[in-house]
């Protein structure tokens, strides 16, 4: 290159001041403070509280709601924060099987900072089961991050929600109509909420109570006719009466209302982007029972357990004692992200994973059926 | 007791590099990451139909198997290059000032580059072709330095690369000061600014421009499955090569032996203790020093408080339901910026309240099928130049969180003419308390230590040797000799995973 550099009127003063650099660097370094070094940091605590990880949680109070719903309270470990309407996996060992299940939190997310929280258990499988008929006060539980995005996003959705629940799907409704009230959140929530009977109703009194003229909550009665009540299933004609205009749905409650549902709404030409479904976890499926060998690599150990065809890999896993990331139990979070080493599976529902994973072989066994012998590669839980 | 030659804390870029690079050399490799997926910022994530790319804007200085850049070399001789599948970017950026009243669109390639900078501003043509001149000067020279390990022979700086030597004390503004560039040309080479986090009157000059000669000579790429097809294509070859990766572990403390105070061991969060007499830390001194070691010298404690962090990071994430053409989003990359005195800009981004910046990119230009038909994805980023963020309470988070995505939509949409409100279908947010909870860095910092003058890329190779104060321990990634960014930390992973190698060897 002819073109030579000059800063300087004098080259070689360019380069006096780089050999300068090393000193001049020693220097500062020395000239440190040498207190000691933080251990941690202010926004670090502070996504310590948005996000605590897994926590232990005393059970300190048991409400029955209905029949067959009770709500249940603890207290945790550390401070946390959520936003209304995601849900954090409540677990214990229960027998030989390390379980957990994710649940909606109903509290509101301020109590949370006082480091209560509440979840709402429809006694309806084995570990709702265990709640229902085995759980008492002062008894411990692990508790998880809260998770999920079934939440209001004021920069994308309309300042009016249509919140359709069925049955104990009322419980993210039920925190985010606390957490408009008390001023959290600041959005317009019209509940449609279906139960079989009028006795079906959780949080009836505490959801009448808490209407205001940004919150309505409307009860939708399939097994019974009463005066005050619309009767039925969540059909168009109802969602007519009590919404106009631009509105974002929220639906939380079973397969079959989401179907039935989504068809009411076709009227509306709704895009995706105005629709939420809160997904709802795996179950078994039904095929022929077979059993596998199904070989994990946790840490530096391995295991060999058998998995039923009919239950997820995740589930398989819990049954034979291993402790394994598991959280919302739907495919979509990646909690249980691991890696296939051999073996074949199917997925229930749609696939959540991202592309790479595909491309390198890593399941999320929460929503993976084993359609052979196994070999895969977990993280242990945290 | 579990045994390994060396134990790398963190899959992050740096930490997956330098694994490589130890199971190349021979040694028996324990690579444990404390989140459950490997990359730290080099990841993707799913929300509904989309699949966001999590940090990756573009990996520069990677070219065609026929120009190879740096980085491609580098992930050659990884043997990852083959497991990715690339895409090419076409444009360097478009960079938009509100002051200066620019708007200009660059080109990648050194010549595209000038002949579209002297039709923006003519007359410039010869300033700038200098300034790429000096800054390959400067790649020539860094690749000798790294050669070496740091301990460069003055005689060869000053006989072979004296354009070097000469500028490579100076800022960026002092050096194109002397090339004569005229102001707006300046402005329009400086738009860069932001991905190295310093201002252009601290930042080092040798390290601004060889990361514009980065970007600009040979183009760059995006892997198609966003950069967490790299990270898992690290893995993968670091099983092929007999390592051993645990995922969801984090490693607690760094063990050291009394007779040398060097590594002797590494404790992790279940308690597991592992023997090794070596580490390579792709993490922040500060937190190794701060929490996973004992004895720590008043030497160490000063040289770690002495650096500067530098900005924490802030990133919205739009699912768009309509394609990029009908938003009016034209381009790949955007800088937005509210002056080009960079200065001034970086006092303004201190504060959530007076940081208007933001790096955006809409990968649908790049690579158009990223999302399904009928929609885009854009990624919004900025930084903050103070912890203003830790003032934000857990109860102020997601209002605040809400009140940067509504601006950075507004800025956008003002300053492009494009139009994102009514088609946003997805929205996530990343915040410090996000970067901090994933990486675990310290106020949520995404750029390591900062370029700042004194401390930047020249003095930090030079004095790799003398940094190295713990006897076993090393250090990869973004707070390391190399600085940030993905080729960055790539390539200190390779630097501290060869030193470590040649370490065990030396140890027989």
């Amino acid at each position: 290159m002819s073109y030579k550099f000059k800063k300087q009127i004098f080259g070689f003063m360019d380069l006096l001041r780089f050999k300068k650099m090393v000193p001049k660097r020693r220097a500062r370094l020395a000239e440190g403070s040498p207190e000691r070094l933080p251990v941690t940091y202010t926004v670090n605590e502070t996504a310590k509280i948005l996000h605590p990880g897994y926590q232990t949680a005393v059970l300190r109070k048991i409400e029955q709601n209905t029949p067959d719903t009770k709500t249940y309270t603890f207290e945790t470990e550390r401070p946390l924060y959520f936003r209304a309407g995601q849900y954090l996996t409540v677990g214990c060992r229960v027998g030989e099987s390390v379980v957990s299940r994710p649940y909606a939190l109903s509290s509101a997310p301020r109590a949370a900072l006082n480091k209560q929280i509440s979840v709402t258990v429809k006694k309806c499988g084995f570990f709702s089961g265990y709640l229902f008929d085995r759980a008492k006060e002062g008894d411990s539980f692990t508790v998880g991050d809260p998770s999920g995005e079934f939440c209001y996003e004021p920069v994308k959705d309309s300042s009016r929600i249509l919140a359709i629940a069925g049955g104990s799907g009322i419980t993210p409704f039920y925190s985010m109509a606390q957490a408009i009230a008390d001023g959290t959140e600041d959005f317009n929530l019209t509940i449609l909420y279906g139960a079989e009977k009028e006795e079906d109703l959780i949080f009836r009194k505490q959801l009448d109570d808490l209407c205001s003229d940004k919150i309505k909550v409307v009860y939708v009665l399939h097994g019974e006719k009463k005066e005050g009540y619309e009767h039925g299933f969540i059909t168009k004609e109802i969602i007519e009466k009590y919404v106009s205009g631009d509105f974002t749905v929220m639906m939380c409650g079973p397969g079959g209302m989401y179907e039935f549902v989504s068809k009411e709404l076709e009227a509306w030409h709704l895009p995706l982007r105005r629709v939420k479904k809160e997904a709802n976890c795996v179950g078994v499926r039904d095929v022929q029972d077979a059993e596998y060998d199904l070989t994990v690599h946790i840490g530096f150990d391995t295991y060999t357990v058998r998995a039923s065809a009919n239950e997820t890999i995740l589930t398989a896993m819990e049954r034979a004692g291993l402790s394994v990331p598991a959280k919302c139990r739907a495919g979509g979070c990646g909690f249980c992200h691991s890696k296939l080493v051999s073996g074949r599976y199917s997925l229930a529902g749609a696939d959540k994973r991202r592309l790479a994973d595909l491309k390198f072989g890593y399941i999320h066994p929460c929503c993976s059926y084993p359609d052979s012998d196994m070999e895969i590669i977990v993280p242990k839980a945290q | 007791m579990k045994k390994y030659d060396a134990v790398v804390i963190g899959a992050g870029n740096g930490g997956l590099t330098a694994a490589v690079r130890l199971l190349q050399g021979g040694a028996k490799v324990l690579l444990v990451e404390k989140h459950n997926l490997p990359g730290g910022f080099a990841t993707s994530f799913r929300r509904g139909r989309f699949e966001f790319e999590a940090s990756l804007h573009e990996l520069n200085d990677f070219g065609t198997p026929d120009n190879a850049g740096d980085v491609r070399v580098l992930f050659d001789e990884l043997g990852v290059t083959d497991k990715i599948e690339w895409t090419s970017i076409p444009d360097a950026y478009r960079v938009i000032s509100r002051e200066e009243k620019i708007d200009a669109t660059m080109p990648f390639g050194v010549k595209e580059f000038i002949d579209r900078m002297e039709r923006y501003v003519p007359g410039c043509r010869l300033s700038v072709e200098r300034f790429f001149d000096l800054a390959e000067e400067v790649r020539l020279a860094q690749a000798y330095s790294s050669s070496v390990n740091g301990k460069t022979d003055s005689k060869v700086m000053v006989g072979k690369y004296g354009n070097f030597v000469r500028s490579g004390s100076y800022s960026v503004n002092e050096v194109l000061k002397a090339l004569k560039m005229p102001k707006r040309a300046k402005d329009i080479l400086n738009a860069y600014w932001c991905y190295l986090g310093a201002h252009c009157d601290d930042l080092s000059f040798a390290h601004y421009a060889s990361m514009v000669n980065r970007y600009i000579r040979r183009g760059v790429l995006m892997p198609k499955m966003r950069s967490h097809e790299i990270s898992l294509a690290f893995i993968e070859r670091i099983r092929e090569l007999g390592g051993d990766v645990l995922m969801n572990t984090e490693a607690v403390r760094i063990l050291t032996d009394p007779s040398d105070g060097g590594v002797a061991g590494v404790i992790l969060d279940d308690g597991t203790q592992i023997q090794t007499r070596h580490v390579v830390a792709n993490c922040a001194p500060h937190l190794v020093f701060g929490k996973m070691m004992d004895k720590v010298s008043e030497e160490v404690v000063r040289a770690t408080n002495a650096r500067k962090f530098s900005g924490r990071g802030f990133t919205m994430f739009l699912g768009l339901d309509k394609p990029a053409e009908e938003l009016g989003i034209e381009n790949h990359n955007y800088f937005l910026y509210d002056t080009m005195d960079t200065a001034r800009q970086y006092d303004m981004m201190r504060t959530i309240e007076g940081n208007n910046v933001q790096a955006t990119v809409c990968l649908n230009r790049a690579y158009p099928e990223c999302s399904p038909k009928g929609t885009c994805m854009l990624y919004f980023t900025t930084l903050y130049m103070s912890d203003d963020w830790a003032n934000v309470t857990p109860e102020n988070y997601y209002k605040t969180k809400n009140y940067v995505a509504n601006k950075m939509i507004d800025r956008f949409e003002r300053d492009t003419g494009a139009k994102l409100r009514g088609s946003i279908e997805e929205i996530s947010v990343a915040t410090p308390m996000t970067y901090a909870r994933y990486c675990g860095h310290p106020q949520g910092v995404i750029y390591g230590y900062e370029s700042q003058y004194w401390d930047g890329l020249m003095p930090r190779l030079q004095m790799m040797a003398e940094d190295h104060k713990v006897r076993g321990l090393r250090f990869a990634g973004g707070y390391a000799m190399r600085l940030s960014g993905y080729s960055s930390a790539y390539f200190s992973g390779d630097i501290s995973g060869r030193q470590t190698v040649g370490d065990i060897k030396r140890e027989g």
